[in-house]
């Protein structure tokens, strides 16, 4: 995986607030993602780290301030900005089968027929679900349908992904995997990601750059970069020096935001 | 809550009341009078008059009379055999071809079968609405007396509670609510049946008069009582659905389709 | 557990034969007049006659076609009128108090209303048909599109979905439990209509004919009729369920 470059960012909000219905969300938002890096955002619920991919998806406009994307301001969704929602459950169609999910991308981006069922089949051979095509959501474990919804993104050729908490409603192990697959995606096609994450850990293992957040409103409090190198190891990273720095360094900091 | 509720009753008035307005207005504009449509306020002068001079209020007695009766013992049946089905899983299976085979029967294509047997009149409408109703009480009373909690019966047996003093103390109030899904639905059931009946056959109650005010081409009448049936079927789903809240509470808002 | 059941199966048929056994006693000893009640191997012998030599076949398919054509008008217009008012929010409150206000309303008190329209003809008994069992299906479509998941409207918008697009495949599968359990329910009145529409208008359908043979107490004749509408009924119902089961296979265990 490419380090961030220095290059102008791919992303970037300027001077954000954020108000719903009279509360303030978000004040004096500014941050910047640049192309190929991993970023994460953590921070206590209620912090705003939802509403921060909302903006960056286009699918909430900010009360002041500008997002703007590859140098232009954001008006809406972008067809290479993908989000994975947490609820996979709700966000996937259960009356498509896996491959029909996927094939809903091709249908709105106007792909000729032919070629669909070949990209179909490349991109859920990805998430290693090639054998599951004929599947209804129904019929697949929670994590097999997490792993359909970022598929489905996958489909959409992304520069931006977004993902909100996109593992916390799995299990341990299947998290884990996710994780490693999720890492190995990225390395192959150098997308960009947003990662928002309660999970301490899992931003540090994750990310290039670890955003934390405070509530009330919500706010960016510090920003760490992630001294480790890729490839990452579910195994070994967790035990280097410079993750359990990192790691107590933010658990200190999220015991001092709640109070 | 009750805001919102507000707002969206209000807005559901508009339209109808642009339509009847719009019509109105077009009727008087245009002087056209039609066989077939009446002017909106001919439909009020219609329904003022048949109130009246007791009309309107005779036919609704005597729909309401003949759905009553027919609900008393249709729903009266069907809660003894669901309650006997509903316990004891062998009856329901034994009898299941029999039901199969009878339900889908058409209340309407039994029409000719029961003026055979009893001619026109109250009782061959009320053994048609008594068939109708019968149904929905049965099927949702054998499902509501299944799903009573296995530890209620339990309870039951440990107190040496009789079979009867077993049924009528724990299974049907413990049931009542699944019940009470069936009544309603039988209740619909029987309002459609009652009106269809006297429409095609009988000399009776609200549909006869309907009839008639169309062969006396008295299409504000016809109006009249067309709007007259969708009220009294509209507050006596509302009574019962207030009824069923005030019953069962919040746990059984499960309205029937 | 298998075996267990078609035995179950086997004995309830056994009953069923019984009551119609029972009912042929009853009827050779003269318990009840048979003008009331025929014996059920005479109604079948009139059956198999009335089929044979009477027509009685024209007259189910004239029953069919009225059931079958007034069922097709109201599904298709129950959910294109549906689909137009359910895709926006705005149609649905002013438009949605007023439907519901004609959802309880017997489909029958539309005889009286249409026949001053068309009159007595076959037209009469579609537009009757048409219109009344339209509700259920329009307002399971109506219903169908306002619970579409809010998660599904931000996929869609992330998309970039036209509108023509989130009803096809958004909107329109979301709603298609709710509007087939709609059209099975449509189906059932659009039979209760026909039937119904034939005693009225005298067309020549089954319904009518029944009404005939009361008159003339050919009971036997009589009963097979309804035995007819029993079997139409049933079948009717089972084909739009095998349809739901088909088109529903994605909701899984």
């Amino acid at each position: 995986m490419t380090a961030p470059s220095a290059e102008p960012p791919l992303i970037a909000f300027r001077d954000i607030d954020v108000a719903i219905g009279g509360r303030p969300i978000l004040t004096g938002i500014n941050l910047e993602i640049y192309k190929g890096e991993f970023l994460c955002i953590v921070g206590p619920s209620g912090c705003g780290k939802t509403t921060l991919l909302r903006l960056a998806a286009g699918l909430l406009p900010p009360g002041s301030g500008t997002v703007s994307y590859e140098g232009k301001p954001v008006a809406g969704p972008q067809r290479d900005v993908a989000v994975v929602f947490q609820d996979y459950g709700d966000a996937l169609l259960p009356w498509r089968t896996a491959a029909g999910n996927i094939a809903l991308v091709y249908e709105t981006m106007g792909t000729p027929r032919a070629e669909r069922a070949e990209r179909i089949a490349a991109v859920l051979a990805r998430v290693g679900l090639a054998e599951h095509a004929d599947k209804y959501p129904s019929q697949l474990s929670g994590g097999m349908q997490q792993r359909l919804q970022i598929a489905r993104c996958l489909a959409q050729e992304p520069k931006l992904l977004l993902m909100d908490e996109p593992f916390g409603a799995l299990d341990a192990i299947t998290r884990q995997d996710l994780q490693d697959q999720v890492l190995k995606i990225v390395a192959d096609s150098g997308t960009t990601v947003c990662f928002v994450t309660h999970d301490l850990e899992e931003a540090i293992y994750l990310g290039h750059r670890v955003v934390a957040m405070k509530p009330h409103p919500g706010r960016i409090a510090a920003t760490y970069d992630v001294d480790l190198p890729y490839p990452r190891d579910q195994q070994t990273t967790p035990e280097q020096p410079a993750f359990m720095q990192l790691r107590r360094t933010l658990l200190e900091f999220i015991r001092g935001a709640e109070t | 809550m009750t805001t919102r509720l507000r707002r969206v009753d209000l807005r559901g008035i508009v339209v109808p009341a642009v339509v009847v307005v719009g019509a109105e207005i077009a009727a008087r504009v245009t002087h056209y009078h039609s066989s077939s449509l009446p002017w909106p306020s001919e439909v009020v002068t219609a329904a003022g008059a048949a109130l009246i001079d007791g009309s309107m209020l005779r036919a609704t007695g005597q729909t309401l009379l003949a759905a009553f009766g027919g609900l008393m013992i249709g729903a009266s049946l069907g809660l003894v055999f669901g309650t006997v089905m509903g316990l004891f899983l062998i009856v329901e299976r034994l009898a299941e071809v029999t039901i199969e085979a009878l339900r889908p029967i058409p209340s309407v294509a039994l029409i000719p079968i029961a003026l055979l047997i009893f001619g026109l009149g109250y009782a061959m409408e009320i053994s048609l609405i008594a068939k109708t109703s019968f149904w929905p009480v049965l099927l949702l009373t054998i499902a509501a007396v299944r799903g009573v909690k296995p530890r209620l019966l339990e309870v039951a047996r440990l107190l040496r509670m009789g079979l009867a003093a077993r049924i009528v103390k724990v299974v049907i109030p413990a049931a009542l609510p699944g019940i009470f899904v069936g009544f309603r639905i039988a209740v619909g059931a029987a309002l459609v049946v009652a009106v269809t009946v006297e429409i095609a056959a009988n000399p009776l109650g609200l549909g006869y008069a309907m009839m008639r005010a169309q062969e006396a081409l008295r299409p504000d009448l016809v109006f009249a009582y067309l709007f007259w049936i969708g009220i009294i079927g509209w507050l006596i789903n509302g009574l019962l659905s207030v009824a069923q809240r005030r019953l069962f509470g919040g746990a059984s808002r499960a309205a029937p389709p | 557990m298998m075996p267990r059941r078609a035995l179950l199966l086997l004995a309830s048929a056994i009953v069923a034969a019984l009551i119609v056994a029972l009912w042929q006693l009853v009827s050779n000893l003269h318990l009840v007049s048979p003008i009331f009640l025929p014996p059920p191997d005479r109604a079948w012998a009139a059956l198999l006659f009335d089929i044979d030599r009477g027509g009685l076949g024209g007259r189910v398919l004239l029953t069919l076609q009225h059931m079958f054509f007034g069922w097709l008008l109201a599904s298709f217009g129950g959910i294109l009128i549906g689909s137009a008012i359910g895709i926006s929010a705005t149609a649905r409150a002013y438009l949605a108090p007023t439907l519901e206000f004609f959802r309880p309303l017997p489909a029958s008190a539309l005889f009286p209303v249409l026949i001053a329209f068309f009159g007595l003809t076959e037209n009469m008994v579609l537009a009757v048909i048409g219109f009344g069992a339209l509700w259920p299906t329009l307002l399971a479509t109506i219903n169908g599109f306002a619970t579409v998941k809010p998660r599904l409207y931000e996929v869609a918008r992330l998309m970039r979905l036209s509108r023509r697009q989130f009803i096809l495949t958004i909107a329109l599968p979301n709603a298609m439990p709710e509007i087939l359990a709609g059209m099975r329910l449509s189906l059932t009145i659009a039979l209760i209509l026909s039937v119904t529409g034939e005693i009225l208008s005298g067309s020549p359908g089954l319904g009518h004919w029944i009404m005939l043979q009361a008159r003339s107490f050919r009971t036997p004749d009589l009963f097979a009729g309804v035995l007819l509408f029993g079997l139409i009924g049933y079948a009717s119902v089972q084909l739009v369920s095998l349809l739901e089961f088909w088109l529903l296979r994605w909701r899984g265990r």
